[in-house]
C-alpha cells in the first residue's frame, strides 16, 4: 500500500514537472523563406517536386481534390476567390521548399483567423494533399518534404 | 463442471464490460464521433491494449479522433510461438486525442510446456489421495494438458503536451503518461513459478515524434514495472516485487500513406531469471538426490527459468480508417522453460 502511494506521488510529481516544462510554441507564419524543419528539407526537394511547374500542377491537383471533398469544399467556396487561393498557394509551396519566390498573401493566422477551422478540417486538406501527390506521381518521400514544410501552419490555421 | 462455470462467468463479465464500453461509445456517436486523424496516424494496438506499436505504448492516443471528438477500436492479436500462442483481444477508446482508456484480455495457452509437470503432479496427487485427505494434495496451478494463462489488462493514458505530427519545425516530441492494471488469473501457477504477485500496476512515459522529411516515426518509452513476460508470468520474484524503469523503443518507416515497416525493442525482467520451478515444495535443482533426476528425466530439460528482452520487426497496413493489419516476426527468446520462442504475430484493429 505504501509502495502504491509512493508510486502515485512519483507519477504525480513527474506529471507536474513535465507539464511545467511544456514549451509555449509561437504561432508559425510564413516569414518569406524556406520552412525550418528537423531534419531540414533537402535542397533538392523543389527540383524533385518538378520545380515551379511541378508545384503549380500539384496545387491545381490539390484544389481539384479540395473542391471535390464534401467535408471541406464549402469552406473554400464560401470564402471565395478560389483562383487567388490557388495562385497564393503556388507561391507559398515553392517558398517553403526553398524556392526563390516571395509569398505575397496575408499571414496564415490573419488569413484564417475568422474562419473557425477545426483540426478535423485541416487534416482533410492533408489527406487531399497526399491524393494530389499521387495524382502528380510525386513520390511519397518527396511529398513528405512538403508535408513537413506545411504541417507547422496547423498552429495558425486551426483556431477551434 | 465447477471450473467450466467459472470460465463462463469470466467471459460473461468481459462481455458485460465490452457492452458497457460499446454503450458509452454509442452515446458518444451522437455528435461527438470523429475520425479526423490522417490515415495511419492513430497507430495500432499493442498487446496490452494501448495505442502504439505491437508491444510498446506510444504517446499517440488510440483511434482516429482529433481534439474534436471520440473514436474507438477493437483489436485482436495472435502470436504463434513454438510453445505458446498468445491471444489478445480488447477495446480502446480515445477521447479528444487527449485521453485513452483500454481493456484487453490476454489468453496464453502454453501448449505442452507444462504437460509433463502437470502429469507428474496429477500422478503424485492420485497417489497422495489414496489413504490421505484431499487437503494434503498438491496444487501447482498446472493442468495435465495445455495449461492456459489468462490476464485482464486495464489501461489509461493521457497526452501531456507536444504534437508528434504538426510540430515538424521543432524537436519537441509528443509526451504522454499512462498506466496498466494487470490481473493474472493463474495465481497458483505463478506461485509455482516463483512470482511475487499475480496482479500489479505498471506506469509509463512515452515520447513520440514523426520526422516527416525522413518519413520516420520514433518512440521511446520508460515503463515502471516489475512484470515477468508483461505480467503473464506475474510480477516480481522470490526477492519481492521491486519495480524499476525499463526501456522500450519503436522505429517505424512509412513506405506510403497506408503502409509502415519497423522494429521494436522491449527490455524484460530478470526477476525470475535462473529461478527454478517450485514443485512439491522443493526446487528441482537443489541437489536433492532423489527428486532432481526424476524431475529432470520427466521434463527432459532443466526446470530453470529464463527471460529475454523482446524484439520484433513488423509491417502494418492501413487499407482504410476502419481497419489495420499488422504482421510481425516476434523474437521473444526464452520464455519460462522454453528457449527460442520466435514466431509470427498478426494483429487486426477495427476502428469505429
Amino acid at each position: 500500500m505504501k509502495a502504491i502511494r509512493l508510486s502515485l506521488t512519483l507519477a504525480a510529481a513527474t506529471t507536474l514537472m513535465l507539464a511545467a516544462a511544456q514549451p509555449a510554441v509561437a504561432a508559425q507564419d510564413p516569414t518569406g523563406g524556406k520552412q525550418t524543419t528537423y531534419p531540414g528539407i533537402p535542397s533538392s526537394s523543389l527540383e524533385k517536386f518538378g520545380g515551379e511547374a511541378g508545384v503549380a500542377v500539384w496545387v491545381d491537383d490539390l484544389f481539384y481534390y479540395i473542391l471535390a471533398d464534401n467535408r471541406i469544399n464549402q469552406i473554400f467556396l464560401t470564402h471565395g476567390k478560389v483562383k487567388r487561393q490557388i495562385a497564393l498557394n503556388k507561391e507559398l509551396e515553392q517558398m517553403v521548399l526553398g524556392g526563390p519566390v516571395t509569398y505575397e498573401g496575408a499571414s496564415m493566422s490573419a488569413a484564417h483567423s475568422d474562419m473557425g477551422i477545426t483540426l478535423t478540417q485541416f487534416n482533410a486538406v492533408v489527406e487531399d494533399a497526399y491524393l494530389a501527390c499521387d495524382l502528380a506521381r510525386t513520390p511519397y518521400t518527396v511529398c513528405n518534404q512538403l508535408i513537413a514544410a506545411l504541417a507547422p501552419f496547423e498552429r495558425s490555421i486551426v483556431t477551434r | 463442471m465447477n471450473r467450466r462455470n467459472k470460465i463462463g462467468a469470466g467471459v460473461g463479465r468481459q462481455l458485460a464490460v465490452l457492452a458497457a464500453l460499446l454503450a458509452v461509445s454509442g452515446t458518444a456517436s451522437a455528435g461527438l464521433y470523429n475520425d479526423g486523424k490522417v490515415l495511419a496516424t492513430g497507430g495500432v494496438s499493442m498487446t496490452d491494449g494501448a495505442g502504439g506499436g505491437g508491444i510498446t505504448p506510444w504517446a499517440t492516443i488510440t483511434g482516429y479522433e482529433t481534439r474534436d471528438g471520440i473514436n474507438a477500436d477493437l483489436h485482436y492479436t495472435y502470436v504463434h510461438l513454438p510453445n505458446y500462442d498468445l491471444n489478445s483481444g480488447g477495446i480502446a477508446i480515445g477521447f479528444f486525442d487527449r485521453v485513452e482508456l483500454s481493456y484487453t484480455n490476454d489468453s496464453l495457452p502454453t501448449g505442452n510446456t507444462y504437460d509433463t509437470v502437470g502429469l507428474l503432479t496429477t500422478t503424485v496427487n492420485n497417489l497422495l489421495t489414496v489413504g490421505s485427505t484431499p487437503a494434503n494434495t498438491l496444487n501447482t496451478g498446472i493442468e495435465p494438458f495445455n495449461t492456459t494463462v489468462r490476464m485482464n489488462v486495464f489501461g489509461a493514458k493521457i497526452r501531456l503536451f507536444g504534437e508528434a505530427i504538426y510540430d515538424s519545425d521543432n524537436l519537441i516530441p509528443q509526451v504522454a503518461i499512462g498506466g496498466f492494471y494487470k490481473i493474472n488469473n493463474n495465481k497458483l501457477l505463478l506461485k509455482t513459478l516463483g512470482a511475487d504477485k499475480s496482479k500489479d500496476f505498471e506506469a509509463y512515459v512515452s515520447v513520440t515524434k514523426i520526422f516527416f522529411p525522413l518519413s520516420t516515426l520514433i518512440n521511446l518509452t520508460g515503463r515502471y514495472t516489475s512484470a515477468n513476460q508483461t505480467g503473464l508470468v506475474g510480477f516480481g520474484g522470490p526477492d519481492g516485487n521491486h519495480r524499476s524503469f525499463r526501456f522500450e523503443g519503436s522505429i517505424a518507416y512509412l513506405l506510403n500513406k497506408g503502409t509502415a515497416i519497423g522494429a521494436e525493442y522491449q527490455m524484460h525482467s530478470d526477476k525470475l531469471h535462473n529461478v527454478n520451478l517450485n514443485i512439491l515444495g522443493l526446487t528441482a535443482n537443489t541437489g536433492n538426490a532423489l527428486l532432481d533426476p526424476i524431475l529432470n528425466t520427466v521434463t527432459g530439460s532443466t526446470l530453470r527459468q529464463r527471460e529475454s528482452d523482446w524484439r520484433d520487426a513488423f509491417i502494418a497496413f492501413f487499407p482504410s480508417k476502419n481497419l489495420s493489419i499488422t504482421m510481425a516476426y516476434a523474437m521473444l527468446g526464452n520464455i519460462v522453460l522454453s528457449p527460442h520462442q520466435d514466431g509470427y504475430y498478426i494483429s487486426l484493429q477495427a476502428s469505429f
